[in-house]
């Protein structure tokens, strides 16, 4: 995205997640604002351009240069804010003739596009804009730099070159940029700040259904992944249980022989199933149990060691959880 | 203490040496239900009633005649003890379930034991013909009892015969086998009425005649072997207890 002149800024850098966008728009359509607000976020930057309050353009670009606007801008940027939860908003008021360049720029009609300038009658051109009192910007650009000419009615309004915070009234840096080899324009035309006022994308949209709407998406979305992590969980937790489980049929089945493995699945029945076997008075109650039945069946030294042994193998596979 | 010690003289040293053997047996089967699991506690009152059953030879007071009668009641309830225990143990075996205590073992025992008491007690004083009934009542139930408890045991040794006292019942085995000789043979002679009990009373109360001459040998064999039987039955029996306190030990 390119960079554009800051002009007043009103606020700078706020934390986004922190941010509605119906809130935002509201305040600044409220506030009868001229200017534009940017949305920085990690992998997309969005800029919303006001004129009195009114909202007349919008422009989501990401870091592969693919470019939204209007309502699919509008969305892309409500999902951008609820799904990232980062990123910051600056407000910066702008005059309204800058505001109407600044709308040429991002959605205007592109009369020209990455023309080489030793192709181009660049005076020529100068000429056309003042002839037909053309309102716009006039890009020039290299691979390394950047300036832009911004007209009303076909007059200079202003410079602005990369590493300004602001408009120029010299065009010293344009010139040089227009010097350097490789170098392109960009022309983009757009109507009269009058006629723009006449667009208002908050008219035509419902923000706060589209925020609601994102919220509901992620939360859902939120909700399917804690469930699906919950499900994962779950399942390792009921692999690594029947592991247990099993290792302590074996041991029980090695000193009561086959019909330990019939007093292990009663005791885990009676005791909750075998998550018992990972909680505190759970395996409690299960040894109790083992404990009781095997003194049916086995002598007291290999219950003594049985016992022993389940013990054991019980703490290793609790500290496996 | 006196009558005691001169019944003990009067004694057939047969019978006393079977005695003997019971109140060891019924010693070391008390012994082992008071160290042991629940379940083990219905079989050792039983064996220990038999000895309580088999001691109306060294009672002083066994000439009261509902006392004498009392003693082949206890015999009736120590089998029907012995069984439940096993039975116990076999539901054990296929649903591992244990249940109750063993304070309710010995109540309802008692229980048993006092409400015979009072059948007794409220009834008139049984003849010798009457007692000789509860005697041969006592017997059929030993009898049928001990075909069942073969067949219980056989069923508990194979549900657990990998385990450490599998063996322990093979002995318990043994022990209902030399019963069921013991206790059947008696049947068999009271059945026939070749029985001593029915001799003394067909020579001193009625005028019926007895076949007894015609068949003295086989009488003689029974009669050797309820007596030897019965001796080695409680022998068994304290042999096996001993054996089963060592598997558990």
């Amino acid at each position: 995205m390119f960079l554009l002149p800051k002009g007043s800024p009103l606020f700078e850098n706020l934390a986004v997640s922190k941010l509605k966008l119906p809130d935002v728009l509201t305040k600044l359509s409220n506030g009868a604002f001229t200017g534009y607000a940017s949305f920085i976020f990690q992998s997309s930057t969005a800029i919303l351009v006001f004129e009195a309050g009114k909202l007349v353009s919008v422009l989501v670009e990401g870091q592969n240069g693919k470019r939204e606007a209007g309502f699919a801008a509008l969305s892309a940027l409500a999902e951008l804010m609820v799904i990232t939860g980062s990123g910051a908003l600056n407000v910066y008021k702008l005059s309204k003739d800058l505001t109407m360049c600044i709308h040429a720029l991002l959605e205007g009609e592109t009369l020209y596009k990455a023309q080489d300038l030793k192709l181009i009658d660049i005076n020529s051109l100068l000429k056309k804009v003042k002839d037909d009192q053309m309102n716009g910007c006039l890009r020039i650009y290299t691979d390394e730099h950047s300036a832009m000419i911004f007209y009303k009615d076909g007059n200079p309004l202003g410079f602005f070159h990369d590493g300004a915070s602001d408009i120029e009234t010299s065009s010293t840096e344009s010139q040089k940029i227009a010097g350097l080899p490789g170098a392109k324009i960009d022309l983009f035309s757009t109507q009269s700040a009058d006629e723009l006022m006449g667009t208002n994308l908050l008219e035509v949209t419902n923000i706060q259904k589209i925020w609601d709407t994102c919220v509901a998406l992620h939360k859902s979305e939120i909700d399917k992944t804690n469930l699906d992590r919950q499900e994962r969980d779950k399942k390792v937790i009921s692999l690594k249980l029947a592991e247990l489980e099993g290792q302590v049929k074996i041991i029980v089945g090695e000193y009561v022989g086959k019909v330990g493995r019939g007093i292990v699945d009663k005791e885990l029945s009676d005791n909750g199933g075998n998550s018992c076997l990972i909680d505190a008075d759970g395996t409690e109650k299960f040894m109790k149990g083992v404990e009781r039945a095997a003194k049916l069946l086995v002598s007291g030294t290999n219950i003594k060691l049985m016992m022993e042994k389940l013990s054991s193998a019980i703490s290793i596979g609790k500290s496996e959880f | 203490m006196e009558k005691f010690f001169e019944l003990l003289t009067q004694m057939n040293p047969f019978d006393l040496v079977q005695v003997i053997f019971w109140g060891l047996a019924g010693a070391i089967s008390f012994y082992f239900s008071m160290g042991n699991a629940r379940v083990w506690t219905s079989i050792s009152i039983g064996f220990f009633l038999i000895f309580i059953s088999q001691a109306y030879g060294i009672n002083p007071w066994a000439h009261y005649q509902k006392l004498t009668a009392f003693h082949y009641i206890v015999g009736t309830v120590a089998i029907m003890t012995i069984t439940h225990g096993f039975l116990e143990y076999y539901v054990f075996c296929r649903t591992f379930e244990i249940s109750g205590n063993k304070l309710v073992v010995y109540l309802s025992t008692l229980a048993v034991l006092a409400l015979s008491g009072a059948f007794l007690i409220i009834n008139p004083t049984p003849s010798p013909n009457t007692i000789r009934n509860f005697k041969m009542v006592e017997n059929a139930i030993w009898v049928f009892l001990c075909v069942m408890n073969i067949e219980i045991v056989r069923k508990i040794y194979a549900a657990i015969k990998d385990s450490d006292i599998s063996k322990g019942f093979i002995a318990f085995g043994i022990v209902f086998l030399c019963i069921f000789v013991w206790r059947g043979s008696d049947l068999y002679l009271q059945i026939f009425q070749w029985d001593k009990d029915w001799q003394d009373i067909i020579s001193l109360m009625t005028e019926e005649s007895s076949d007894i001459e015609e068949y003295i040998g086989r009488v003689q064999f029974s009669q050797d072997i309820s007596r030897y039987a019965g001796v080695l039955s409680g022998f068994s029996v304290g042999a096996a207890f001993t054996y089963m306190y060592k598997l558990l030990r």
